[in-house]
């Protein structure tokens, strides 16, 4: 295996790095590019008004109740209005070699290191702007075999290749940047866009197109990026990127926000694309798969559970444009919940549809666009450890009901951009996103079940491309 | 399954390289960049943005268009005069700066009168380069009084390219010292 393994990789190697053109080689240049938007935001979230005080010095307790108004009648919340600033920056680096390779690396900069904000201890935590980095990559690409990227970078399924997906006006409507207003309470946030996929470190293949095809594949060890392993010690723990199980590992379908902390191993894309036009319309068309496995429940005497699917994901897109119009539809299939994550074993499919359509003319773009998903929710397993009879270690919960734990989210966004200069686009735009799920309650801090969460956002503002 | 799949990785960039005509190389802005929308809209895709080290090619190029609307060279000035005075002890027939072409007229030494050479000169780019020059030079031999084709030795080109690029290079240093 490992000579054949060894032979082709030299035969494959030898045709991508050696083509026999002559082409003017061409020193590296560096490039600076990047963005930087400034929105103010209207929110309209349910559950913003359950404050009750945190009294933890951290900040990270749930919120724990209702307060009732005071005698002057005012009641705690949060406030409707806040301005929201982002940037990134972007180096480019470009150069070709005689043999008519072209290279490069492209390091992204973002300044959003910390979504909430998070004491540790006083004066030894990590602001809330703090460089980070988004993606970053070196590629190498041939025209005759095509391109390989290397590093941290959405792969082929969840954002390089997609068709149907139309966010081109506002800030990406139901896609946009509403989310910068939106706090994470009862998950009313848009979670499965293709790009929430992950930028986790990968190896990814993207052909030349021929005859209009062109695919892509790509391969993660896991769901981490950047430089270190994440295990702190040879335990084996879920911080370590390379664990094939670890205790709490059920727990963690859904990644934890921000270190990138999930379940997910060896995930494999492929996407087919094809591009063309028919009687003056573009078209493009769009198939792919992602799989996954994942990472195993271990208890603590040592057993081991296969506690979830595997990821699994059909997607079928295809967008039309003519005269400045553009729509499109997409539609994705297969075992994931509302994070992209490992649904657990006995968890439904999820199935998610997606359309859009905007409109340019001259420095003007209007559009809008919907979303509709059913997804697991709050799952009907619990892990309560393996037994001889069943092996997985997951048990039904006592008050799953029958057509419980079915999840709807929907969303739509509309709105327009006017283009001031190239680059530089003043956006306005709404938008608008349910969480429903039937008997769960979303907002257990205040009376009454709530089985629906809304957030409506108004974003106007300016977003300059460099 | 696996070896199917790693039969598969493998293949699949092969076969692709056998599109030949109708195939090309997808840029890098026809990917998707999702930072839900953020970082698009870039100008001029992945040629935006302020070039802080190497040669802008792209600027380079506008530029040119820019100065080359009818009244500059296309191509690299210190080649091109260095050409015209290293080809100028011969009758010039034609001379186009845009295409970088100069044809001599027929050109008798007047040491041998029996034989006539003609040269042609390309300068090939905009840029001063060892192989930014081609002379081909032309031979022929007065034969029981018809002009006929013979050979030019081998060195003859390279050594009136040699001169073109020395003389160039005297050009260059003499314009960089001003």
């Amino acid at each position: 295996m490992r000579k054949i393994l060894l032979g082709t990789t030299a035969v494959v190697g030898a045709a991508l790095l050696a083509p026999a053109v002559a082409v003017a080689q061409e020193a590296p240049t560096v490039r600076i590019g990047g963005f930087f938007r400034a929105y103010y935001g209207n929110t309209q979230q349910t559950g913003r008004n359950s404050t009750g005080p945190s009294t933890l010095p951290t900040g990270t307790g749930g919120a724990t109740g209702n307060l009732p108004a005071d005698s002057t009648g005012n009641i705690a919340r949060l406030s409707k209005n806040d301005f929201s600033t982002d940037a990134e920056v972007h180096v480019f680096v470009n150069g070709k070699t005689a043999n008519g390779l072209s290279y490069g690396a492209v390091v992204e900069i973002a300044f959003n290191q910390q979504e909430g904000r998070n004491i540790v201890q006083q004066r030894a935590s990590t602001g809330k702007s703090t460089a980070s980095i988004d993606e970053y990559y070196a590629f190498i690409a041939s025209p005759t075999f095509g391109q390989i990227r290397f590093g941290d970078e959405d792969g082929p399924v969840g954002g390089l290749m997609n068709s149907g997906v139309v966010t081109n006006f506002g800030s990406g409507g139901v896609y946009g940047d509403r989310e910068s207003f939106v706090s994470r309470q009862a998950n009313d946030r848009t979670t499965t866009a293709p790009g929430a996929l992950g930028d986790n470190t990968k190896i990814i293949y993207l052909s030349p197109q021929f005859f209009g095809f062109d695919f892509g594949a790509s391969f993660a060890f896991n769901y981490n990026e950047g430089e270190d392993t994440g295990c702190s010690t040879n335990q084996s723990s879920g911080f370590c990127d390379s664990s094939y199980a670890f205790t709490g590992a059920s727990g963690f379908g859904v990644a934890a926000a921000g270190p990138n902390f999930s379940a997910r191993r060896n995930e494999y894309q492929a996407a087919v694309r094809w591009r063309g036009s028919l009687a003056g319309v573009g078209l493009a068309v769009t198939g792919g798969y992602v799989g996954a496995g994942a990472a195993r429940e271990l208890t603590l005497n040592g057993t081991q559970a296969r506690v979830f699917n595997n990821l699994n994901v059909f997607q079928v897109g295809a967008q039309a444009s003519a005269y400045g119009f553009t729509v499109g539809a997409q539609y994705e299939h297969g075992d994931s919940n509302f994070f992209w994550g490992n649904t657990l074993r006995g968890d439904r499919p999820m199935d998610q549809f997606f359309a859009g359509a905007s409109y340019t003319m001259g420095p003007f773009t209007v559009g809008g666009n919907y979303v509709i998903g059913t997804f697991e929710g709050n799952s009907r397993s619990a892990f309560t450890g393996p037994t001889a009879g069943n092996p997985s270690g997951l048990t039904r919960r006592a008050d799953f009901a029958n057509g419980a734990g079915m999840m709807r989210r929907l969303g739509y966004g509309i709105g327009g951009n006017y283009r001031l200069a190239p680059g530089l686009d003043l956006l306005a735009e709404y938008s608008s996103y349910t969480v429903a799920e039937r008997g769960r309650d979303l907002d257990p801090s205040n009376p009454g079940v709530q089985d629906r969460a809304t957030a409506k956002v108004f974003i106007v503002g300016t977003r300059l491309a460099f | 399954m696996k070896p199917a799949l790693l039969a598969l990785g493998v293949l699949l960039p092969l076969l692709s390289a056998c599109g030949a005509a109708n195939q090309r190389l997808v840029q890098n802005d026809e990917y998707g960049d999702w930072r839900n929308g953020r970082a698009r809209n870039r100008p001029l895709g992945s040629n935006a943005g302020l070039v802080v080290f190497g040669v802008d090619k792209d600027r380079e190029a506008r530029e040119a268009a820019a100065n080359g609307g009818g009244s500059g060279l296309s191509v690299n000035a210190y080649l091109w005069r260095a050409t015209l005075d290293t080809l100028s002890f011969m009758p010039l027939a034609s001379a186009d700066p845009f295409g970088g072409t100069i044809i001599t007229e027929w050109y008798t030494p007047a040491s041998a009168n029996n034989e006539r050479f003609r040269a042609q000169a390309y300068v090939l780019g905009r840029q001063l380069r060892s192989d930014g020059v081609r002379v081909q030079v032309f031979r022929q031999t007065l034969d029981r009084g018809q002009w006929v084709d013979s050979t030019v030795s081998a060195a003859t080109n390279s050594d009136l390219e040699d001169k073109v690029l020395a003389r160039a290079r005297e050009l260059r240093s003499q314009s960089a010292s001003r």
